[in-house]
């Protein structure tokens, strides 16, 4: 057998390195959300790699939910990035600094 | 099967119809009705729920304690007394609104979105299945990014929302891939399961284990505004629309305890973990950071922002010392429910200023007292029980709280050290508190009195009368609270 559950859980690992790096990392809103798209589908992958070595089924309808759970959530954050772009004409997070203290 | 005239069911369904109506109603009729008709039928929607809730709940239809089914959702005394507090907070918000939303767009999507959210958070409370907790905890949550950047051409609204949209996001991220590994060392999504699943778990998948649960513990953590995932909420609550900061405050976070208790505490209790000083440590840290930085504070909702950070340390307190102490945890419970009204008062109260003189700085409070002295006394009130001033309700859960983490002394050395940070956090906040009320009734010259809205007044009134009884009368509350408190020490068994 290639297919050894620790490969998918290996790339899963990977993927959600590379989601909390581009978090930290980037300040381009849409690469942000991206970030944010990359650690939900890196759980997503886990789901179902689970789903395949268990006898339990459970886990490919939950990574359905996530993944219409996660569009609709994309949708807001575009809806707000460009409620942003209107305002200010690009979409760097480094412009909302009027709020802190 | 789940019942279909359980307490979870039946909201679902008068919620959502008429969270799903409202916006089709105002598209399909030629004549768009007024704003104050969304309003009530939103508010006799969340009223006909909070009273089946309370119907079950006399009929002794409900389970007594938080338990395990192989339901997705299950009728139990924990998710009453969450969804109880919850729906008093979407009342409050809505009515609040009657006043703020006047001359505002989109009405109808707006208390759709708030009757949504309320669902979302009385599921959470509800939920015995990884599944239907994250499906309910994500129904909470969009809205209310679309609520916190409601007012469009408003800069501030929009960066609120963004931020919040942001660790929001990556919180539902982090706690779908805790719920990703604990599905895979257990195989099962089911709360019960999984949790009789950690009991019995091979050594060499501990450590994986314990990575779910830090996981939960962050995903959740963001929302519950527990120090060091609070960097989003002073702003988000400053930012926002007033009467959506409570629904924030006062709501969404006491799903994310709701959440926790299910998940966290039985989590680890199951893992068998010394887990309980890391509870106790980001306790004693929330409070005193959430109180410390509010006493800097000149913008009124960033201040109660901060007290809500510090009111997230003391419930956490009963969290934390739950395996040696059901008063704790009864404690805590208890204050969820107080902090509702309380947070929510003194949010309303804020949403009332900002709208009728549109002031937002303590500063400029000056003499309030005389220009709305119902909402003056309202938020005065609201302070003192905050503060833990006797005879309000916030004493009686500060009480049991503080009393419990002496308890607990004989079983952990730290736990008096908890009711130490607890007391001192709590003289510490009565500083800025008083600092509001001077400001309110001890300067300023004489001003004229203003009309205070209606709505505004019927919210304080509720809210006084609920403080000041549950303050001299606590007996059934702490009944009801030791009838809703899962049992944690005695025989643990899902």
């Amino acid at each position: 057998m290639s297919n050894e559950l620790i490969d998918f859980v290996i790339v899963s690992v990977a993927l959600l390195a590379i989601g909390i790096y581009g978090l930290s990392v980037k300040r381009n809103f849409i690469r942000m959300l991206f970030a944010v798209e990359i650690i939900i589908n890196a759980a997503n992958l886990n789901l179902v790699a689970f789903a395949r070595f268990l006898p339990h089924s459970g886990g490919q309808t939950f990574a359905l939910f996530s993944i219409a759970i996660a569009a609709a959530e994309v949708a807001v954050g575009l809806a707000l990035i460009i409620v942003a772009y209107r305002m200010y004409k690009n979409i760097d997070v480094a412009n909302f600094r009027s709020l802190k203290g | 099967m789940i019942d279909l005239t359980s307490t979870p069911i039946i909201i679902l369904v008068i919620l959502g119809s008429v969270g799903v109506a409202l916006p089709v109603v105002s598209i399909a009729l030629k004549e768009r009705p007024s704003m104050m008709s969304y309003g009530i039928a939103t508010v006799i929607a969340l009223f006909a729920s909070i009273g089946y809730v309370l119907y079950q709940l006399a009929l002794d239809h409900v389970a007594p304690a938080a338990i395990f089914s192989q339901d997705v959702l299950v009728d139990d005394a924990f998710g009453a007394l969450f969804a109880i507090a919850m729906l008093i907070v979407a009342i409050f918000t809505t009515v609040g609104s009657f006043s703020y939303m006047k001359n505002k767009a989109n009405p109808s999507v707006y208390f759709s979105l708030i009757l949504l959210s309320a669902i979302g958070m009385v599921l959470v409370a509800y939920a015995t299945d990884l599944v239907m907790l994250f499906v309910a905890w994500e129904l909470m949550s969009i809205p209310t990014y679309i609520l916190v950047g409601f007012l469009k051409k408003d800069p501030i609204s929009n960066e609120a929302a963004i931020k919040y949209f942001l660790f929001g996001a990556l919180s539902s991220a982090i706690i779908i891939y805790g719920i990703s590994l604990a599905y895979g060392i257990t195989g099962s999504t089911n709360i019960g399961e999984v949790i009789q699943g950690f009991m019995v778990l091979d050594a060499n998948l501990i450590p994986i284990g314990l990575l779910a649960v830090g996981m939960f513990i962050a995903g959740f953590g963001f929302k519950m505004g527990l120090v060091p995932f609070h960097m989003w909420l002073p702003d988000t609550y400053e930012g926002a629309p007033p009467t959506i900061a409570t629904l924030l405050a006062a709501g969404t976070k006491k799903a994310g305890f709701a959440a926790a208790l299910r998940v966290i505490v039985m989590g680890t209790v199951a893992l068998s973990l010394d887990w309980t000083l890391a509870l106790g440590i980001i306790a004693v840290m929330t409070m005193t950071v959430g109180n410390i930085a509010a006493i800097m504070q000149k913008n009124l909702a960033r201040m109660l922002a901060y007290s809500s950070i510090g009111h997230a340390g003391y419930i956490l307190i009963g969290l934390s010392i739950a395996p040696f102490s059901t008063i704790g945890l009864q404690g805590s419970m208890f204050h969820i429910l107080n902090h509702a009204v309380m947070k929510g008062a003194a949010f309303i109260a804020v949403a009332g200023i900002v709208t009728a003189l549109a002031i937002t700085h303590v500063d400029k409070l000056k003499g309030l007292a005389r220009r709305m002295p119902i909402t003056s006394l309202g938020l005065v009130i609201s302070l003192l029980a905050l503060a833990g001033v006797p005879p309000l309700s916030g004493f009686w859960s500060k009480l049991m709280l503080f009393g419990a983490a002496i308890d607990a002394g004989t079983v952990v050395w730290w736990g008096p050290w908890l009711a130490v940070a607890g007391v001192l956090n709590s003289a510490l906040s009565l500083a800025y508190y008083g600092w509001i009320i001077r400001k309110m009734y001890f300067e300023g010259e004489k001003e004229k009195r203003i009309k205070e809205p209606k709505s505004i007044i019927a919210i304080m009134a509720f809210s006084i009368i609920f403080m000041v009884t549950i303050g001299v009368f606590p007996e059934p509350i702490i009944q009801f609270t030791e009838f809703a408190t899962p049992a944690i020490n005695a025989g643990f068994m899902p």
